[in-house]
């Protein structure tokens, strides 16, 4: 831990403290500090000693930088409707979480948890004292009921999510004790608590609080539900349950139990601004005994415009925050703006492989783009054919560099030659690879002819809300048509795009690359392998995967199958390294298959943080997977007075 | 008189009906459906959803049904409880997102209007009146300015200076403070502050067009023998004016009463967004992109109940206005 300079002298010592008796206190000796708005309440008797709120052994958070002082507000800004900003900023709770590096699953609320060697069972240890955000306990039953009364009812979960079913079971929690539950699968579920600290992990403790929830469950309430349907205007109960539940309606429930360091004062509707406020039993605490979270209160304003969000950025409107301000256009204003906003730059590392893909649909309905595409030359030869230098400069402002579609340097996964091959920018050898690929006719213009006799012409969909992505295939286009090919880009409204994937419709498309970080490339590998009907090299291959029997499928490749098979062992298997060596040999059928032209890789860009804000780190992983800025625990920002 | 507003609302009830079945088919028009849409837009942030989540959520808003059961299904809830569906973005129901919205857009048009009237009614009288003098120029040069000038650039620079010179917060049509609180005469005031920007940015295109139409309506009308013929019998040059040719002038002003408000709601889309307005444009322009059907439809549905009426209104002050008209 480091100590800045001009830390409060008190605190500074008590951190020393801490640092002597470690982290893992016996738990009495301590007596625990509260926030002054806190304690205000308590000796005003309108709530209970910090002692009787907190668990005996609450989690114990490292500042990043300093012990830190009470009070302040965060402001964020989202956009729309159905962001997820909000659970990513105030509701990354869960019984595991990420670390801030992304580099492994640590316990969050779960004070430890273990997995068998087969995958199948997943032991919690819950820490005995934690409570809700009213003050009830939380305790192993509180997860049965979410298991047997959400998951399991028929009405509420019609089909369970993926990441909870192994062997077409939904999983079952058992209880082992009043703090201790395990979560069994009928068959290995390798990506559990992975699954669970992203996005998802949230639907686990958002249905848990059963002293709130029966009320509004048919089954423990079946006299009195009418009432309450009616009350709040639902089609029916089970509407009216999962909107408690689920995202977003969950953040419009003012006064739900939350296990979060903040909890919702004011809800999260139309254009208006959210606000949430300091969990008086929020089961956290800093180094010297302090309950966190530092900053009183978090709002997020709810905003129609991401210019509108640039523009409250650029007025100091805006404490801490990457998303909707990072985009590579705003980027100059962000920058120029430091001094009259009041904020520094903090780096968010988009965790994405790739700033556009180029696939070809080698599973097209023509057989003659489908003959062409299948073919690697063709792909090695398109590759060679792109000046990705000028791409950089041109459409990057030189922040990038020419890479493939594979993961990041630093990455477990990475794969110098992967991400280095066929990135020379070279016509001759371009035209030397189409020609071997068999298109060696061309037409009065100079095109290339395809096997029957016809100009190889087809589309690319790109985003019609990506500019920069069309600004980049508006070139590339010039640069295959030099080689003699003919590459139309085609802006497209995403929903076209994707009922066209669905059909397996599609030439191919430009698209943003996952899987720059090891655990985007587990989660989300529909660049590595057809693995779904978005893996538009091959849309067909990628159909089969997930339902043999869709009429879109075709059965896939040698090579295609022997990757879905990996990874499905990386499914089964019970530990990273295992998961991680499984994935490095899927991995490397992908190189050698090269189903996919990268450009270049995604530019660093930039959030921003108040400059007197602490705690927060210069460089952060940027994707919803990791669920940014959650991971990088919030509860701990605090200002510097 | 009564013939003629019954014969009117009668029109109005197959009319309806038949808008109701366009906007449900032109709803459905864009392939795929809500879910198609919510898929698209979390991947195009390379965010996925569920499978087991999808198949669940396609179930229960009934997306796998037939087209016709669909459209009953909102249609006879609409007739027969009032129920305008739910909005699947919102999961909530679509009445609740809808009227608060409708309201604040009812506030920012008619503010909008009257400020517009405010200003072309003046104008174009004194521009009539004093034809080529130089007030005229100025005053059609500044119109024709605001005609000119694209009106969410407009609104990007007014929400630049208002940020800039008065400390306003950026958007919206609250302050921070406020957004969320009951109203008093502090939040009204507050809702004056900000009005400003969104009346002058959507008022500025309309005030244009209503002083040249002003303008030529009363010329027309000055050199008429009628105005001679009163003058010559001293009547004062105010009095004058008002009596006659600024009444008949007056018609296209109550005649574009009707199309103000689907203008103010479609045109002001852009601007809405723009400046974060609560209002229904942006809602519906969402609900679009994200198939939301149930919520599309209802907002066009309403949009379209009240152009009929704002029509028969301005229909019917016609009428009042000018004898042609009522015993034409």
């Amino acid at each position: 831990m480091k100590l800045v300079r001009d830390l409060p002298r008190q605190a500074a010592c008590a951190a020393v403290l801490a640092l002597v008796v470690g982290a893992g206190w016996a738990g009495a000796a301590v007596a625990f500090q509260e926030s002054p708005q806190l304690k205000a309440l308590v000796d005003a008797k309108k709530l209970p000693p910090v002692d009787k709120r907190l668990p005996a052994k609450p989690l114990v958070l490292a500042p990043l930088q300093s012990v830190g002082s009470y009070g302040g507000t965060w402001r964020t800004a989202t956009f729309g409707g159905g962001d997820s900003e909000i659970e990513r900023s105030i509701g990354y709770t869960r019984l595991v979480r990420w670390n801030p590096e992304w580099t492994e699953v640590i316990p969050d609320i779960a004070e430890s948890f273990e997995v068998n060697a087969d995958a199948t069972e997943y032991t919690f240890t819950l820490r005995e004292g934690t409570r809700w955000s009213d003050g009830e306990p939380f305790s192993a039953d509180d997860l049965i009921f979410w298991d047997e009364h959400v998951l399991r009812n028929k009405e509420i979960t019609p089909s369970p999510p993926a990441w909870l079913t192994a062997g077409g079971e939904p999983v079952k929690v058992e209880k082992l004790g009043d703090y201790k539950v395990v979560f069994r699968f009928k068959a290995p579920n390798g990506l559990f608590l992975m699954n669970m600290a992203t996005i998802r992990g949230a639907d686990i403790l958002a249905a848990s609080p059963a002293h709130y929830l029966k009320k509004f469950h048919k089954d423990f309430n079946p006299e009195g539900i009418a009432a309450l349907v009616k009350q709040a205007g639902a089609a029916d109960w089970v509407q009216l349950f999962n909107n408690k539940i689920s995202f977003p309606g969950r953040w419009r429930d003012v006064g739900r139990p939350v296990l979060d360091a903040w909890m919702l004062a004011a809800p999260y509707v139309g254009t208006s601004q959210v606000v949430a406020e300091r969990n008086p039993y929020y089961a956290k605490v800093d180094t010297a005994g302090n309950q966190l979270p530092y900053l009183d209160k978090v709002t997020i304003d709810v905003m129609e415009d991401t210019q509108a969000i640039i523009l409250k950025a650029i007025n100091g409107e805006i404490d801490m925050q990457n998303r909707f301000i990072e985009t590579t256009d705003a980027r100059p204003v962000i920058v120029q703006n430091q001094e009259k906003g009041g904020y520094r730059l903090f780096i968010a590392r988009p965790a994405w492989s790739n700033a556009l893909l180029i696939t070809l649909n080698q599973t097209h309905k023509n057989k003659v783009l489908r003959k062409v595409f299948s073919d690697k030359n063709f792909r090695i030869g398109l590759s060679h054919a792109i000046n990705r230098e000028e791409l950089n400069q041109l459409i990057y402002a030189g922040q990038s560099k020419p890479y493939q579609a594979a993961p990041r340097e630093g990455s477990a996964l990475y794969d110098e030659q992967m991400a280095t091959q066929y990135l020379k920018y070279d016509v001759n050898l371009a035209n030397r690879y189409l020609d071997k690929a068999g298109l060696t006719t061309r037409d009065a213009e100079g095109y290339r002819l395809g096997p029957d006799g016809r100009r190889v012409t087809f589309a690319i969909d790109v985003l019609t809300g990506s500019p920069i992505q069309s600004d980049a295939l508006e070139l590339i286009q010039r640069y295959w048509r030099t080689v003699g090919i003919d590459m139309q880009p085609r802006p497209t409204e995403r929903s076209l795009i994707f009922a066209r994937l669905q059909t397996n419709e599609n030439d191919g498309i430009g698209w943003v690359g996952g899987g720059g970080y090891d655990f985007l490339g587990l989660l989300d590998p529909k660049w590595y392998f057809p693995h779904e009907y978005e893996s538009s090299f091959a849309t067909a291959w990628g159909l089969y995967y997930q339902n043999p029997n869709d009429p879109n499928a075709e059965e896939p490749s040698e090579e295609a199958k022997k990757q879905m098979d990996l990874y499905r062992k990386v499914q089964q298997s019970a530990t990273l390294e295992q998961q991680l060596a499984a994935m490095k040999e899927l991995l490397a059928i992908t190189r050698d298959q090269f189903y996919i032209i990268g450009t270049n890789l995604e530019p660093d860009r930039v959030g921003i943080v108040k400059k007197n804000m602490r705690n927060v780190p210069d460089v952060i992983p940027s994707t919803s997977f990791y669920m940014i800025p959650g991971p990088v625990k919030p509860e701990t920002f605090y200002y510097e007075n | 008189m009564a013939g003629f507003m019954i014969r009117r609302l009668l029109y109005m009830i197959p009319m309806m009906f038949v808008i109701s079945i366009v906007t449900f088919i032109i709803i459905q028009l864009p392939p795929g459906d809500f879910l198609t849409a919510l898929t698209a837009r979390l991947a195009s942030q390379n965010e996925t959803i569920d499978p087991g989540v999808l198949a669940g959520l396609r179930e229960r808003y009934g997306l796998d049904q037939p087209l016709i059961v669909q459209y009953w299904k909102w249609i006879s809830g609409i007739l027969l409880r009032g129920d305008f569906g739910q909005s699947f973005d919102w999961n909530k129901p679509v009445s609740e997102l809808i009227w608060s919205r409708l309201n604040l857009t009812m506030v920012v048009s008619l503010i909008t209007l009257i400020f517009v009237w405010a200003v072309a009614f003046p104008i174009g009288i004194y521009s009539a009146v004093r034809q080529y003098s130089v007030g005229d120029y100025v005053a059609t040069f500044f119109g024709f300015l605001g005609l000119a000038i694209p009106s969410f650039l407009l609104a990007l620079v007014l929400m630049y200076f208002s940020a800039h010179y008065f400390g306003l917060s950026i958007g919206g049509l609250f302050s921070p403070e406020y957004m969320n609180a009951a109203w008093s005469w502090g939040k009204l005031w507050d809702l004056m502050k900000h009005m400003w920007i969104p009346v002058i940015v959507l008022g500025t295109g309309a005030t244009a067009a209503l002083i040249r139409i002003m303008r030529a309506n009363l010329l027309d009308e000055l050199n008429k023998p009628y105005v001679d013929m009163a003058r010559a019998r001293g009547l004062s040059e105010t009095r004058l004016l008002l009596k006659y040719p600024v009444r008949v002038a007056l018609n296209p002003f109550v005649s574009t009463l009707g199309w103000v408000l689907p203008h103010l709601v479609s045109g002001a889309v852009v601007v809405s967004i723009v400046l974060s307005l609560p209002t229904t444009g942006p809602l519906l322009l969402s609900a679009l992109f994200a198939q939301d059907m149930y919520l599309a439809g209802s907002i066009i549905l309403l949009m379209s109940i009240l152009t009929l009426i704002g029509t028969l209104i301005s229909d019917l002050l016609l009428a009042w206005l000018d004898p042609r008209i009522r015993n034409g």
